[in-house]
Parts: structure tokens; sequence; C-alpha cells
């Protein structure tokens, strides 16, 4: 179905390789996952299949790729939209319609298919995707899973053999991502369509991947099926972690394989003795929130919810899309104007505060950390914090070059990774020291090495006394990360209490490794091994 | 379901309101008219990000106004009448005679430069609610296949701005966030760079994705669900063509599409997402 065969590509304005010399074959139905760090070009790889690279970008493409023997150098995308339907990172920029049934029809419209045509191909899809329900739905009002399938629908009804999706889950919940995966898993099983599919958070896909596709980031790459790829990578899921910890022979890919793996383990593990979580101490509050109501129009955000945090906690906020999670944060930030109720940081009303004294007290990181940004170069951009902060010249670099060590003080934001990008911003932030730091949903497109630096930077940073409010989708960073969970759910606080006690209560917010060693009340691969050895 | 308006309809009737303003050349006019499409603005658009370029283009018409009269006042030719003030003159070689900088200033030429002021902004007015009522996606659909010639480009620069005004409120709270309080020329100039990379960046990516769609690709284009002319479209362009003649009739334009132009607010529910 699709052939690379010899493929090099490089930027013109870098002196990165991307790919080189790669070669490989996807016959039809298979399900390929390409997975590597941020930044890495597993975008490119995907776009190449297209030819979105490199008529629509640019660089220098050599070999060749032949998509059903055509090839992408001499048909342009919009010749291939019959075969590749392609759905980018960020779905809602793609749009070209507002009205779910409209944005369907689109590609048909655009290769002049006739009326009759569009409106079978248009009920197959809304049943197929079941979006049957909201195809008069404005686009910008669906949750960012619903958005997900439209996209994945408007590439559907060109009747293409392949699908292509970059990153399809990284903005979504749990909840929402399983419903797009299990949508793509069905697409391949019923209909046997070919799918690439890029992600980083590779405990949600591995198990439905026939092989994979690791770009080291040098140029070179692994192809292999996923227990070959996986044994010696690199980048690995908490259940692959475990497996290692563990020195199974085998490595599983599914909580049911895993499961059965362990089953001895679990048994000798059953009766060991384990100590109550203690509750942890209280500690003098920092964040007041006070019976706050928040609506946009008449729906409501946030319904009269009450909240007390301290000084030192690390406090996740989890929820879907939509259920009010950012408008909370802002709320608590002193950016948006709450309707009703009241709020205190650290005894003040934070939509009173201004320029230096905000910063000094309030930290927030948006969920795109450029918003940020505005310098033409990363000293620049630290130069003007410290600044703006009045501290010695070059301390913010400092920060940052603890935080991820060897970046060149000369490149432009936008030229980092993702997981640059936001250590930028938190150095920025961070650098005025603020006694309470708010990160909204920062995880998206990070890989596990990012995450992991990002963890350690807010551990040291909440162990100083500060606190920290997380926004998140990623059940693995808050088992590792928080020290309290709060679960929202349609503007009201469903769950308040230790991460350990709220995470096991909900299935479907459980952390890959508390599914695999459930009912032992353990969250990471850490737990597990200290667990072990307490008991040798 | 709600019906839209075709968004050329909305676009032919706020030109030729906008010229019927600039052909009368009366600022009471321009006042009542631009007044009258703000409540047609408010009370038809929809809850959409671009439906706040309207509010945009009134600030910039005040800017106008501003930077109008005071040059007006600076530079320009002496008017004769009654006299105000008088503000130092600088003096100019020979050769510029005709033009002055300062000097006196007549109550004429203040309400003649201020009278132009006004024109231009309520020109820009207009655009700005025409960019409000009509989404910029569905005018882009009603583009002919042969602009696709253009190519890339029409799509970029037709979705930029649109998506400028929806991306300037997420990074100006950002931007407070980081202590910033955006005034003056250093408070824009930190605005504008993360500004225009984002637009740009999602205007590259709506592109990619319709060319990955075939946009462009066949000379012929079918429709799903037509945008159809109907009794509200000719009704408005018709009132407002005939305002180009009899510039009054703007004001008959305006009442027409607010009677007769169903409410549109629903199309596009609550934008949860913008607000």
């Amino acid at each position: 179905m699709i052939v690379f065969s010899n493929v090099s590509l490089i930027y013109p304005t870098s002196t990165k390789t991307i790919l080189e010399d790669l070669s490989f074959k996807v016959s039809e139905g298979e399900l390929v996952l390409v997975m590597g760090s941020t930044g890495s070009g597993k975008s490119s790889l995907l776009r190449l299949v297209n030819g979105l690279v490199p008529h629509h970008t640019g660089g220098i493409l050599a070999g060749d790729i032949s998509v059903n023997g055509i090839s992408t150098r001499e048909v342009k995308p919009g010749g291939l939209a019959h075969l590749v339907g392609i759905v980018g990172q960020n779905p809602l920029n793609g749009f070209v319609t507002d009205i779910v049934e409209e944005e369907l029809a689109f590609g048909m419209e655009t290769v002049n298919l006739p009326q009759d045509v569009m409106r079978k191909r248009v009920e197959e899809v809304l049943d197929l995707l079941s979006l049957a329900h909201l195809r008069n739905r404005s686009i910008a009002t669906l949750s960012g899973g619903e958005q997900q399938r439209v996209a994945i629908g408007s590439a559907l009804v060109m009747h293409p053999k392949i699908l292509v999706l970059d990153e399809p889950t990284s903005a979504l919940d749990p909840i929402a991502a399983e419903e797009v995966l299990s949508i793509v898993q069905r697409l391949v099983h019923d209909l046997g369509l070919t799918v690439i599919i890029s992600e980083h958070k590779l405990e949600r896909v591995i198990q439905f991947a026939d092989r994979i596709i690791h770009i080291k980031g040098d140029g070179s790459t692994v192809i292999g099926t996923p227990q070959e790829v996986l044994k010696a990578s690199d980048i690995a899921p908490p259940i692959i972690e475990l497996a290692r910890a563990l020195n199974l022979p085998d490595i599983s890919l599914s909580v049911r394989d895993m499961r059965r793996a362990t089953e001895r383990l679990r048994t000798e593990l059953n009766d060991i003795e384990i100590p109550p979580h203690p509750a942890p101490p209280m500690t003098t509050e920092v964040v007041c929130v006070e019976k706050v109501s928040h609506s946009y129009g008449v729906a409501p955000a946030i319904n009269n919810i009450s909240l007390s945090i301290g000084a030192g906690e690390i406090v996740a906020i989890m929820g879907r899309n939509g259920a009010g999670k950012s408008s909370l944060l802002r709320g608590i930030a002193g950016v948006l104007n709450i309707n009703r109720g009241k709020i205190s940081v650290c005894g003040v009303d934070p939509a009173t505060l201004h320029g230096a004294e905000r910063t000094r007290t309030i930290g927030f990181i948006p969920q795109e950390p450029s918003d940020l940004l505005y310098g033409q170069s990363v000293i620049a951009e630290c130069r003007a914090a410290d600044k703006d902060n009045k501290i010695e010249t070059g301390d913010t670099f400092a920060l940052l070059e603890e935080l991820v060590p060897g970046i060149s003080p000369n490149t432009h934001p936008r030229d980092l990774s993702e997981g640059q990008r936001l250590a930028l911003a938190l150095s920025v932030v961070l650098s005025a020291k603020p006694k309470v730091l708010i990160l909204d949903e920062p995880t998206r497109g990070l890989d596990y090495a990012a995450k992991n630096s990002l963890n350690a930077t807010l551990r040291n940073y909440a162990r100083k006394g500060c606190t920290v409010m997380i926004a998140t989708h990623d059940v693995e960073l808050v088992a590792e990360l928080a020290s309290r969970t709060i679960f929202v759910a349609d503007g009201d606080i469903v769950a308040d209490g230790s991460t350990i006690d709220v995470l096991l209560s909900s299935p479907a917010f459980a952390p890959q490794v508390a599914k695999i060693m459930s009912p032992a009340p353990w969250l990471t691969v850490k737990d597990v091994v200290a667990a072990i050895y307490a008991t040798r | 379901m709600n019906r839209v308006l075709h968004p050329l309809a909305w676009w032919i009737w706020a030109g030729s309101i906008a010229i019927a303003i600039a052909k009368a050349s009366s600022i009471l006019l321009a006042f009542i008219t631009v007044g009258a499409v703000a409540i047609v603005v408010i009370r038809k658009s929809e809850n959409a990000p671009w439906s706040k370029s309207f509010q945009w283009s009134l600030k910039i018409g005040i800017w106008i106004i501003a930077i109008r009269t005071i040059t007006g006042i600076l530079i320009g030719v002496p008017t004769a009448g009654t006299k105000l003030f008088t503000i130092p003159q600088i003096p100019l070689p020979t050769w510029m005679a005709g033009i002055r900088i300062g000097g006196m200033v007549t109550s004429e030429r203040l309400i003649s430069t201020g009278h132009d002021g006004v024109m231009i902004a309520a020109i820009v007015a207009l655009l700005g609610a025409a960019a409000s009522l009509a989404s910029p996606h569905r005018l882009l659909r009603s583009l002919p296949v042969m602009v696709y010639e253009f190519g890339v480009a029409v799509v970029i620069a037709t979705s930029v701005l649109p998506q400028l005004v929806a991306s300037l409120a997420r990074i100006r709270q950002a931007q407070r966030l980081r202590g910033q309080d955006i005034r003056g020329l250093r408070g824009w100039r930190r605005l504008a760079l993360p500004l225009l990379e984002d637009a740009l960046a999602r205007s590259l990516d709506l592109a990619a994705a319709m060319d990955s769609r075939g946009y462009g690709f066949s000379r012929k284009r079918s429709r799903y669900r037509p945008n159809t002319w109907r009794f509200s479209e000719y009704l408005i362009c018709v009132t407002a063509l005939a305002s180009l003649q009899w510039p009054v009739l703007a004001l008959v334009a305006v009442a027409a599409a607010l009677i007769a132009v169903p409410s549109q607010k629903n199309v596009a529910e609550l934008n949860l997402v913008y607000s």
C-alpha cells in the first residue's frame, strides 16, 4: 500500500537530518505507530505519506515514496485526497466550515461528487463514528473527542485507503481518547483501512499497533513489531517499564496480558501488610476559593465551588474536556472575572494584582506556553525576564540550563521542541519566584523525558514551600507528581482527596500500573519496586 | 435549523452602505447609520470568534478620527475662517509654499478634518460589521474555484484576520499573567510577535488541511447544501444598492436587515471555547 524506498529528508533552514535512508513497506489493513521524542520528525514522516512534505512545507527529499502505486513526487496532496485521509495535530485548525455536516461534505464538494452520493456518504460516516446526534452542531461547541471524530469523519467520507493521524489523543482526556482509538481500531478491522498514527502517550496505543517505527531523532530509525522495538527503546510507557523492573522475560502490551504475566507475583505480594496512607499534614492556607460560580452566557462553567489549598501542595485537577478545569484555574490566576464568590491567593484578590506584584505571587503557564514568549532568541527572552523581575542578569538562563541543559542561547523560541519551549516558559515564570504556580494542561505533546524533567522541577519547587496546581489529562503524570487530586465534572468538584484514593476509585482514570497490580494500591513502577524491596 | 444568510449578501449590504455614507458625506447620517448597524451586529451576528471584529473596527475608527484630527491641525493648507487658537509655526523652505506646519487653527479647518476622520472611521466600521456578520469560512467556500490559481495564499489571507482577532484575547491574557500590562508601543511589540506567529501557524495548518482534502484539485465543485439566495438576501441587497442613489435609504437597508434576517445566534450556539 505504502512503499518508502531510501527516503531521506532535510529542511534547508536546519542542519539536522530528519530522516536518513528510510525504507519500509506498509501493507493493507496494517496499523503502524510512529514514535519518537518531540521534534524528532514524526509529523514530517506522516506528512510525507500524502506529499504535504515537501509540496506544502518545502524541504529536500531524496528517494521515493509511492502510495498505491502513485509516486508522491508527481502528484500534489490534493490529487491523493481520495487515497489518503490525514488528520492534523490540532483538528480545530484544519476545519474549513462551521457545522458538522458541512464539514463532512467539504472534501467531497471539492472533488465534485454528485449531491446524492454526498448525502449517502455523510449518513454512513455519521453512523460509523456515532456523530448523528451532532450533525447540526457548530464545531466550535463540540468537546475535544467529538472534534477529533469529526476530523476523522471528514477524512473518511472520501473513502480513503489510508488514514494518517497525527497525535489524535494528545489533547483528550482518557475516556475521549479511548473512544477515538476504539473507533480507529474498528476501522482497521472492519474496513481493512491502513492506519498510520503517531502518539506520545504510548500506553494508549501500543496494544493496537501491528508495527512501530521509532524515529531516533538523528536520522536513524528502527522498525519492527511492538515487542521488538519497545524491548530496547529508551522511550517506554509504564507497562514496559514495569516489565523491565520485574525482569519479565517477555514484554506484554496490554493490561490483560500483563496481569497474566504477573499473576504469581501478585499473589505473593497480596500478603504484604500495606501501611495506611498517611494524611498529608495541614499547612498554611495559600489559595482559598469560596462559593465560586461562573458561567459563559447561559452555560454554567463552575458551580458553587469551595476549595482550600495549602503551601507546598501539588494539586492535580482532572476531568473531561470542558468540565471547568481551565475556568477554575483562570479564576484563581485572576484573569477570569468570576461572576459570584470570592477567591483569595496569599490573602489578596488575584484580579487586583498587577505587574511585579502579580509575577511574585502567581505564575501561570497557559495551554500554549508560546503565548508567554515574544523574544527573538532564547537569551533575549531570558534577559527580558531578568529585567522584568529585577534579578541578576543571567539568572533566568541559569534556571533554564538547570531544567533542560544544552539549549543554544541564540535559538529562536519557535524552533525549540515542545518540551524545550515549556521549559523556557517555566524558567521565565519561575525566575520571579511566585508563591503559587498554575499550569493549564502542560503535557500536550511532551515525551516521557520531557515529562520526567517537568516532574522533577515541580517537585523541587513545591519542596521550597510553594504551591503547584496543574490541570492535566495525563493520569501517569498525576500518579508520579501530585499529592492531592481534585476531580471536576460539569462545574462541580466530584472528588477531592489524596491522589492515590482519587485515582484508584475511578477505573477509567487509574494509571496503567494500578490497573495491572489491582487491588494493591500502587500507582507507579517506583511504588511497586519499593514494595517488593520491602518484602525481601 | 436556523438559516444563515449568504455571506456575500452581507458584504454587498455593508459595502453599499459604506459607499452611500461616503457619498452623502454627512456626519449625522454616518453616526446614525453606524449606530443602527451596531444594533444589527449585536442582534444578528453569530456567537463566534470573528464576531468581535466589529468591536475592533470601532476601536480602530476612534484612532483614525483622533489621528486625522491631530495631523489636520498640525499640517495642512491654511484655511480662512474663525480663529480658534494659534500654535507655533515651523518655518518651511519657500518651495514648499502652500503647506505649513503649525500656525493658526480655524474652526472650519477643525470641522473639515474631523469630518474626514468620521467618514473613514464609518467605512472601517461597516467593513468590520460585514466581517462580524458573515462567517469567513463560509465566505471562503463561496469563492469560485478559479481563485485557487492564487492558491493557498488566498486561504491564508482570508483566514488570517479573523484568527488574529480570536488569538488576541488569549495572548493578551497570557501576557497579563506574565505581569505585562499591555500599554504603549513596547507593550504592543510584545503582543504583536506571538500574535502574528500564532495566526500564521493556524492559517498554514488550515491551508495544509484544505490542500490534503483536495481543495482546488477539481475545476468544478458540487454543493452539498447550496448556499441559496432567498428573499432576505435579495431584500437587504436591493435596499442597500438603492442607497447608492439615495443615501438616506441606507437607514432603510439597515432596518430591512434588522427585520427580515432571522437571528443567527443559535447557529453557532454558545461558543465556550473562545469566550
